[in-house]
């Protein structure tokens, strides 16, 4: 057949990736056959450049993966010439090449695209579906496609985010292996432009990574001032002056003092008492001392 | 509302071979406890999660393979089809070992333990075993000992080894216990064995040196019969006739 669908995706970045990142872009150049590659570009450059440089490739999308810090990842999914664009946060990113994702598929195979029912709940969900599937199918007679269709990419919302999943199709009973890779993109804005333009869309449960690391280390801080807090406030109690009572003149009224007893002298001594023993005590261990001193007497 | 409108002149009005795309739900799992609501999919609950996602999956798949079918997209490879795979066969080689190494450790340990399990069951048993024996063994040389010291007359501990009583058997094995050892075995327990003062057993006390009951008056005289007439022919001359000889020969 002939090929008709002309959809052209460059993939790249920008600089300062880690590896993580440049094996995911490679990975997803494998497996968009209709994808193309191009160098790193440059921080200084301003993003609307990436129009200019997608339109020299023959390009109408974009996938650009920017890494901030050496830590968070940043990427932008666009239609180029006018269309939409749409920043994500790239999270909990894993590579076609790790041990545990054991499917296969032919190089340059066609995917199915699986969508969660939520993203036809809501507008914005509606317009990145769009976008993702015009991104990431192929086209079909594509010269380099394989016609089989022998993968499917999963898109499934949960907890806010955007889950990515592929799926090798073994059996035709539906018996999956994962191929890989894996990646989880946080929605931050939706542009009208590509790569700029009018904000359509901001997602309220957005958390900057910056942000995110920033209220870990004040709940950490506000632990510590609370311990600090709680020390003052003890030390003040102990110092704390004791709180004067004022004499009440009435107490006196009841006071009556002891009567006086006579004083009694005695002259004869008085009877000793009988000793009873009282069995129910134990009796006294006599001290050996006390036998010995007798013995010499 | 502007959301609504870009997608509007955004979307593409292709065909479905074109974007194959499915939205479907899940595939209902008989094992699952919470009734096919996505919600309560916990997120952090990896294995759920990661099963919800299979399931969505299997779902699409279901749904999509028919379509395909309907409009003559191949979906499985023949087998004399190769073609270049996304992962090189170098990697999927690194996969198979490694899922192999993981199941041949489990298989170790899981001998290791059983192994263990049987040694420990295993010296239980021989253990009761030697214990057993041990108190037979005591048990009847006790019953012996007393039927030696004329404590009891009645021998009733043989009867506990055998059932079936054989008078013969039980005369003769009378008699013998009456004369106890051999009179061999009584010489050499005497001489070698059973304790007792062994120390001063070679010394000269007045009792050793009075008795003369190992004095043999023909072998002292040499009048006994002879031992072969070896000793006639080795017989050596005595000091004097020596002494001649030699002067003699010289």
């Amino acid at each position: 057949g002939k090929w008709k669908n002309k959809e052209r995706v460059l993939i790249f970045s920008s600089r300062g990736i880690n590896f993580r990142t440049r094996h995911l872009m490679q990975d997803l150049r494998t497996l968009m056959p209709h994808s193309k590659a191009d160098t790193k570009m440059d921080r200084k450059d301003q993003l609307f450049v990436i129009n200019e440089v997608c339109e020299m490739k023959n390009c109408n999308k974009c996938i650009f993966f920017e890494a901030k810090k050496k830590q968070d990842l940043y990427m932008w999914l666009s239609n180029t010439p006018q269309g939409p664009s749409a920043k994500f946060l790239v999270q909990n990113v894993h590579t076609l090449a790790e041990l545990k994702m054991t499917g296969n598929c032919l190089r340059g195979s066609r995917p199915l695209l699986s969508f969660d029912p939520t993203f036809d709940k809501e507008p914005h969900y509606a317009l990145l579906k769009e976008l993702f599937i015009q991104i990431f199918s192929t086209p079909q007679y594509h010269p380099k496609s394989q016609p089989f269709v022998d993968h499917v990419f999963t898109f499934t919302v949960t907890d806010e985010r955007i889950w990515f999943r592929n799926y090798q199709i073994i059996e035709e009973d539906a018996s999956l292996v994962e191929i890989g890779p894996r990646f989880v993109l946080n929605l931050i804005k939706i542009f009208q432009g590509s790569f700029g333009g009018p904000t359509l869309y901001e997602n309220p449960h957005y958390q900057s990574p910056n942000m995110h690391r920033r209220l870990i280390r004040l709940s950490v801080a506000a632990k510590f001032r609370e311990k600090q807090q709680v020390k003052e406030v003890q030390k003040i109690k102990k110092k704390g002056s004791k709180v004067l009572i004022e004499e009440d003149p009435t107490e006196v009224v009841f006071e009556t003092p002891a009567e006086e007893k006579p004083v009694e002298i005695q002259l004869v001594k008085p009877e000793s008492k009988p000793i009873v023993k009282d069995k129910k005590k134990p009796r006294k261990i006599q001290r050996k001392k006390q036998k010995k001193l007798f013995r010499t007497e | 509302d502007g959301l609504k409108q870009c997608l509007s002149e955004f979307k593409q009005q292709l065909a479905w071979v074109e974007r194959l795309d499915v939205t479907s739900g899940q595939v209902a799992d008989p094992v699952s406890q919470s009734a096919s609501d996505k919600d309560a999919v916990d997120p952090e609950n990896d294995f759920q999660r990661e099963m919800s996602f299979y399931r969505q999956a299997q779902a699409a798949v279901l749904e999509a393979l028919p379509r395909l079918r309907k409009l003559q997209v191949p979906t499985r490879r023949p087998d004399d089809y190769f073609a270049e795979m996304a992962k090189s066969d170098q990697q999927m080689q690194k996969i198979r070992q490694k899922l192999k190494s993981k199941q041949e450790a489990m298989e170790r340990s899981e001998k290791a333990k059983q192994l263990r399990a049987m040694r420990k069951y295993g010296k239980k048993v021989q253990t009761e075993i030697l214990q057993r024996r041990q108190k037979e063994k005591k048990n009847m040389l006790n019953a012996v000992k007393k039927y030696q010291k004329g404590l009891s007359d009645k021998l009733d501990f043989l009867d506990e080894e055998q059932t079936s009583s054989q008078g013969n058997k039980k005369g003769s094995a009378n008699q013998r216990i009456k004369k106890g050892p051999n009179a061999k075995r009584r010489y050499k327990n005497q001489k070698f064995g059973f304790g007792g003062k062994k120390k001063g057993s070679k010394w000269n006390t007045k009792e050793s040196f009075n008795d003369v009951s190992s004095f043999r008056s023909k072998v002292a005289h040499n009048k006994g019969p002879g031992k072969g007439g070896k000793k006639a022919l080795n017989k050596r001359p005595g000091k004097r006739a020596r002494q001649k000889m030699k002067s003699r020969a010289r």
